[in-house]
């Protein structure tokens, strides 16, 4: 089971902080990556901000602009065996890859529905091979490629059935070696080889748990639960490896330590929100949308982009409309 | 179906919606005229891109810290959605009960507010009202959270009366003090924290967060009122009810109706002093609001049938708004199939072109009719119509262009590929001056080249201008 830790984040149009953040990358350095995609494509918005779990700021890089090294839409993000950050980017349909200090490393892809084209890539998560996934999202399939760009194989078609693909995001290689992608469009978590076959598909659509609208992101441990973003319910589930429902998350952030610092120099501000009830009953007018009641409640989950794990067993949700990452991480057993 | 089906249809669509291809013409003519009313009027299985879609790929259009990102989501909405009316009340409504994001500040709350007039735009006026007072971005924007039961403001009141319903000659300033006093205790949850950050212009820390209707007993008068001559202890629901009893409520909503959808009044502020255009016409919708219990979908649907909007002599007649003029153009090139980074800069061009949406210039709202016309606006106008009619590359005008080339377009005369691709462009109609002009550079080819210049041209006339 998993309990809430801490919240990193602060929204910022530029430098330290976040603005509308896409992904979170917890990299084998100690530190993370979170790719933004700015308030409008905004110049210094677009970027990649790197920092650790003890909030210090290392800085960006991966600013708007359509040259090597720049970004303007970035969707996804995952790191590979040579310790390099890629970052996809559904504008310009490319993928880049990064140093660690944001040095621009290699770039590929093109606009279009051919082997090795891309039509708005998001979601990337790299095998034990260092062979890169990428969910080709427009294409409604994903794309195999060796780390260097080489195309190598594509599986996944438009469509309902077990195998096909409703513009896929977030996708990651589990410790069993299988492949599982968030079928955004279809509700569901769709488990493949990394050949492509297809081996198993979990969740319906709906509000129940055990039940998707809309899923972001996944990440699988080494037990085999499958942990999911499900995007449209504005929630984080945890499933076992049979896909029966563990747990549900809805959000419970609190003051980042970038947050605290704001309220330390900005006094009136700090005082009226300390004042303030930040969990309201909200009139009926707004029924029980979940998307409606995270506009109105800070500490819920509004937007959960993508659900990461890192190698301790954190969870990472990258949360784009409140420009944070809530941290979750197993629960104790009682002593 | 007969032509002038298609012209009457392709009107009802340019008023009661954002206009329509030739396609979806058709499909509204075999349903007939009176049931596309209807269909218009009470739309089932509304579809539209969808907010999943847009909130994935237009990420301030989900969190909507400003404005613009909020107004993108209701233009997405506005070019896709196949029950236009709905869209277009809640233009209507934007117009008049104008909210700015310049005080509210807050994109999503601007949203919210939106929604609601969508979503009950149509609804009895009294309903209308009453969530009109409850919504927190109008609360904001009159200062009602400063109207307190030991010390009122009078902002919402005020303008209540001037401008949401009555208009101004039809009550007393101690009537603006007494409505006032029914509302207090009127607010937001969180006042004190949501008006500094309003006041700071904070999204710190983690974005905004959307204002929610707060009633305070603690704060509310509860004495007695006199009102428009009625005396108690009245609340804001009561203010409200007798507002919409007035035959001044009646007639100043028929107006606006009839300036918005039939033809254009002079502005608001000469109402006192200027009869209306069509007095009789008021009457019809003034006694359809009556009969109905002040329904304003009972009032449209008067005002669809009626001889007065059907008349060829209203046609072509009004000047389109600037987003409604966005929206036509961008409904027809069929740009935005999905969310798309240009849409920033399109949206831009309805500031160009004199109205941003949730920005307007007071709260009077736009002066609307002739006034969106001056010799910069209709220059952005015209730039921004031709460029996208001009794309052959869109989506909507390549398919037009299909279309008009499958026949030989080499064998058609000037004058029949003029009426050929006015015909594509939703039946469009022009004067026979614009129309020989239209020939006369007709003759300058056949290639699909030509036929997308002539389509650009054609986005450049003056009818285009005009729904």
């Amino acid at each position: 089971m998993l309990e809430y830790w801490q919240t990193i984040g602060i929204v910022a149009m530029e430098g330290r902080g976040f603005e509308y953040p896409t992904d979170t990358v917890a990299a084998r350095n100690g530190r993370l990556y979170v790719p933004n995609r700015s308030r409008d494509f905004g110049e210094r918005g677009v970027r990649v901000t790197i920092f650790d779990l003890d909030s210090e700021y290392y800085g960006t890089f991966g600013h708007l602009g359509d040259r090597h090294g720049q970004l303007i839409s970035p969707t996804g993000a995952a790191e590979s065996g040579q310790g390099h950050i890629y970052v996809a980017d559904d504008y310009m349909h490319r993928i880049t890859a990064f140093d660690y200090d944001g040095g621009f490393v290699t770039c590929w892809g093109s606009h279009g529905a051919g082997a090795g084209e891309l039509n708005g890539p998001s979601g990337l998560a790299f095998d034990s091979e260092d062979n890169l996934y990428v969910a080709d999202t427009h294409n409604n399939r994903i794309q195999k490629f060796t780390a260097s760009g080489a195309f190598l194989n594509i599986f996944g078609s438009a469509g309902t059935s077990e195998g096909q693909l409703r513009l896929p995001w977030g996708l990651t290689v589990a410790p069993n070696g299988d492949l599982y992608v968030a079928d955004w469009g279809n509700d569901r978590i769709q488990r493949f080889t990394t050949e492509g076959e297809f081996v198993a598909a979990y969740g319906t659509s709906g509000r129940e748990h055990g039940q998707f609208r809309r899923p972001s992101g996944v990440a699988v441990d080494e037990s085999g639960h499958i942990y999911v973003s499900d995007w449209g319910n504005e929630r984080v589930q945890v499933l076992d490896a049979d896909g029966t429902p563990l747990q549900v998350l809805r959000g419970e952030a609190t003051l980042s330590r970038w947050a605290a610092s704001f309220m330390e120099t900005n006094r009136e501000e700090a005082q009226a929100r300390a004042s303030a009830n930040l969990s309201p009953d909200l009139p009926d007018v707004y029924g029980d949308d979940p998307h409606t009641q995270s506009a109105h409640v800070e500490s819920l989950f509004w937007a959960p982009m993508s659900v990461k794990l890192d190698d301790a067993g954190n969870v990472y949700v990258t949360e784009a409309n409140r420009h944070r990452i809530q941290i979750y991480r197993r629960k104790s057993s009682p002593s | 179906m007969t032509q002038p089906d298609i012209a009457l249809i392709s009107h009802l669509m340019r008023r009661a919606g954002f206009g329509a291809t030739r396609q979806e013409l058709d499909a509204y003519a075999v349903r007939g005229y009176e049931a596309t009313v209807e269909d218009l009027l009470n739309p089932k299985d509304a579809e539209w891109l969808g907010d999943d879609m847009v909130r994935r790929f237009d990420l301030e259009a989900s969190g909507m810290i400003n404005a613009p990102g909020s107004s993108r989501n209701w233009v997405y909405r506005m070019i896709t959605t196949n029950a236009p009316l709905l869209d277009k009340m809640a233009l209507f409504w934007h117009g008049i009960f104008a909210t700015g994001v310049p005080k509210v500040i807050n994109g999503r709350v601007l949203y919210d507010q939106i929604n609601t007039f969508r979503r009950h735009g149509m609804d009895t006026f009294d309903s209308i009202l009453l969530r009109l007072a409850r919504d927190p971005a109008m609360i904001v924007w009159l200062d009602n959270q400063e109207n307190h039961g030991d010390a009122i403001n009078e902002n919402w009141a005020r303008e209540l009366l001037e401008l949401f319903s009555m208009g101004v000659g039809n009550y007393t300033e101690d009537d603006i003090k007494e409505c006032a006093r029914a509302f207090t205790g009127w607010t937001i949850g969180n006042t004190e924290y949501m008006m500094v950050r309003s006041m700071r212009d904070s999204d710190w820390p983690y974005g905004r967060i959307a204002y929610h209707f707060d009633y305070r007993p603690e704060d509310h008068d509860d004495g007695d009122k006199t009102f428009l001559g009625h005396t108690g202890n009245f609340n804001g629901e009561d203010i409200i009810a007798i507002i919409c009893r007035q035959e001044s409520t009646a007639r100043f909503i028929s107006r606006h109706l009839y300036h918005f959808f039939v033809a254009d009044e002079p502005p608001v502020p000469a109402w006192p002093y200027t009869p209306p255009r069509d007095p009789e016409a008021i009457d019809i919708l003034v006694r359809a609001y009556f009969d109905s219990d002040y329904d304003i979908r009972a009032v449209l649907r008067a005002l669809f049938n009626s001889d007065f909007f059907k008349s060829e002599d209203a046609r072509y007649r009004k000047v389109k708004g600037p987003a409604e003029f966005l929206v036509s153009v961008l409904r027809m090139t069929g740009e935005f199939d999905i969310p798309r980074r240009e849409m920033i800069p399109r949206y831009r061009q309805t500031v160009w072109m004199g109205q941003e949406l949730s920005n307007p210039p007071s709260v009077e709202g736009w002066h609307e009719g002739s006034e969106w016309i001056d010799t910069g606006t209709l220059v952005e106008r015209i730039n921004f119509a031709s460029e996208q009619f001009g794309d052959a590359d869109k989506p909507g005008v390549s398919a037009m262009i299909d279309r008009i080339c499958r026949e030989d377009t080499g064998r058609l005369s000037s004058e029949a590929l003029v009426d050929r691709c006015l015909d594509e462009m939703g039946a469009f109609t022009v004067s026979d001056e614009t129309r020989d002009t239209l020939v006369h550079f007709a003759r300058n080819g056949r290639s699909r080249e030509s036929v997308a210049h002539l389509l650009r041209l054609s986005a450049s006339t003056q009818e285009f201008q005009l729904a």
